[in-house]
């Protein structure tokens, strides 16, 4: 069997467990009504009254990378669950090489959380509008390597840790970190006056890259910085999707093979 | 011809030694038993044979294929039935079953007719789309079997095959085994239930402790219990001393107790060769026999025979990993 068709499959295989999640998903949505319904536009009545309506756009496009950078985890979190109930050992059994394997998870799992985040970005391009259609589609593309590469991160750090505890502390923990640390809900030239050295961080943090992007995407950039086309970005979700996908993904088949991961 | 053979395979977790320098040889086409007691090393054995986890120690080679070098060319030949079904709860079997055989490379038309046909076959039909949740522990066993009836690999490990499963759902199930052997699939059953081993396997191997202590068919394995056959004589009058003595003189028989002295108990080898012999004796003494009740050695006989300990003894006295 062509290996194309293996990777399929276990993206098949992926996106049918997770629309087994019904509840869980109904419940996310939920989650972003409220946070864009609730504390998006009472935040936004808290910055000068001119940029209100901008950072309420601004936080609604921030809200939509959270939620897509938590979906993508959101695979680790099943090879657990998977292991917990010995389907890692099944799926480790099956005539398929542990690099078509991971390679599809982490496929399946960006593919899953856009599946999520769609109806949301959908919302979001009602709320905003979207100025220019094919920088929305470069954008878009480019949340698909951020949420494969978050997915591989995941998937990385799930099968090197061996332990759901210490998985949940770490996720929890870089959760925190790389959401603050990024542009998500506060524009860079604020964080700049604020703190240069924040600043400084932020401009290596894939989250930043993939907010940056879709704002600029759906047109709102254009007013919080002077980048015509944040290159930089697309080549940092570039960088970060490679490194997590093919380098991670010859990484982790060799702890895989044979049972390393145990 | 070997399909399967190990050579010095160990597998140590820290301190313990879970499989301890096996040395085997499966023959292509046979139903190969793995038995002992939980812990003895049978499921450790299969996870090193389908390259599940690595031997520490030693290799093998199945279908030719060593388990270090090439194990993704060992992949494309087996399946397993593993002992605790690894299934997720949210799934279905329709689901479980129709992506297994998908990833198993077969045929939309070879898929759909195989999973429906085992699926009825093993009485999960009208129980497909249910959630695994919702189903019992022999419910959820019968799934796990089903992937490699399904599959129907070159070569199969089954293991326990017919834990928590009803009488009747046993005897389909070891039907099953046999046509799959007979369809030309290898199988190494790996079992803690020796009579099923018994009547299932060509041969046997038992495992205790990590280690191989004996491996040959069940009848040879049965055999080689010195005396292991027994028969229990009644008779209508008291048996007297030269008769006795005359049955001890025969080659076969082991040991002769008078229970009673219209009760006898004989150990003896190969019961069935001897007992017509043993009963013309009787006639020729003018000893009328009431009954006459001839049991062989099991396999469990055979497992005491060799460790000196019964197969619950040696499961409360496995080390604990």
């Amino acid at each position: 069997m062509k290996t194309l068709r293996k990777i399929l499959l276990v993206v098949e295989r992926d996106l049918r467990m997770f629309l087994q999640y019904k509840f869980l998903i109904i419940l996310r949505a939920i989650w972003f009504v409220a946070q864009i319904a609730f504390f998006g536009l009472i935040a936004s009545r808290m910055v000068v009254p001119d940029l209100a309506d901008i950072y309420f756009e601004y936080y609604i496009a921030g809200v939509v990378i959270m939620m897509l950078y938590s979906a993508s985890v959101f695979i680790g979190y099943d090879i657990f669950e998977e292991a917990e109930h010995g389907v890692f050992e099944y799926l480790l059994s099956l005539p398929v090489s542990r690099r078509e394997l991971v390679f599809g998870r982490s496929i399946g799992g960006g593919i899953r959380s856009f599946i999520f985040v769609g109806p949301l970005i959908a919302v979001s391009l009602f709320v905003i509008g979207l100025a220019n259609p094919l920088n929305f589609l470069i954008a878009f593309a480019a949340l698909f390597l951020f949420a494969f590469g978050v997915s591989g991160m995941s998937i990385t750090i799930a099968v090197g840790l061996k332990s759901s505890d210490r998985f949940d502390i770490l996720m929890g923990a870089l959760n925190a970190f790389i959401i603050r640390l990024s542009t998500t809900m506060y524009p860079q030239a604020f964080i700049q006056e604020a703190s240069p050295a924040y600043a400084a961080l932020t401009n290596f943090n894939p989250v930043t890259f993939a907010s940056d992007l879709f704002r600029w995407g759906v047109g709102i950039e254009r007013y919080l910085t002077l980048d015509p086309m944040p290159v930089a970005a697309i080549v940092g979700l570039v960088v970060f999707f490679s490194a997590f996908t093919f380098i991670g993904v010859t990484f982790y088949e060799r702890r895989l093979e044979g049972g390393g991961w145990k | 011809m070997s399909i399967i053979r190990t050579i010095g395979l160990t597998k140590q977790f820290e301190d313990l030694v879970a499989v301890d320098h096996l040395d085997l040889n499966i023959e292509e086409g046979e139903i190969f038993g793995l038995l002992g007691p939980n812990g003895a090393g049978k499921t450790t054995t299969v996870l090193m044979l389908s390259t599940v986890i690595k031997p520490t120690e030693g290799t093998a080679f199945v279908g030719e294929q060593d388990i270090k070098k090439n194990p993704a060319d060992v992949r494309r030949l087996i399946g397993i039935c593993f002992q605790e079904p690894k299934i997720l709860w949210v799934s279905t079997p329709w689901d479980v079953l129709n992506w297994h055989a998908k990833i198993c490379g077969l045929s939309t038309e070879e898929r759909k007719k195989r999973v429906r046909q085992v699926l009825e076959a093993v009485n999960m039909w009208d129980h497909r789309l249910k959630n695994v949740h919702g189903l019992s522990g022999g419910m959820r066993k019968r799934v796990e079997i089903s992937k490699v009836l399904i599959q129907r690999p070159k070569i199969a490990f089954i293991d326990e095959p017919t834990a928590q499963i009803d009488v009747v759902g046993k005897h389909k199930i070891w039907n099953m085994i046999r046509e799959l052997r007979d369809e030309g699939s290898t199988i190494i059953l790996a079992t803690n239930e020796l009579h099923e081993a018994d009547i299932l396997s060509d041969r046997v191997a038992i495992m205790h402790n990590g280690k191989l202590l004996v491996c040959d068919t069940p009848k040879t394995l049965k055999d080689s219990i010195v005396g292991g056959d027994l028969v229990d004589v009644h008779l209508e009058k008291d048996v007297t001393q030269g008769t006795l003595e005359e049955l001890k003189n025969f080659q076969e028989v082991v040991d002769v107790i008078a229970v009673h002295p219209t009760n006898l108990r004989v150990y003896l080898n190969k019961a069935e060769e001897v007992v017509p012999q043993i009963m013309k004796l009787f006639l020729k003494r003018h000893l009328p026999i009431s009954s006459i009740h001839m049991s062989e050695p099991s396999l469990d006989d055979v497992f005491v025979h060799y460790t000196g300990l019964t197969i619950e003894e040696a499961e409360q006295k496995r080390p604990l990993r």
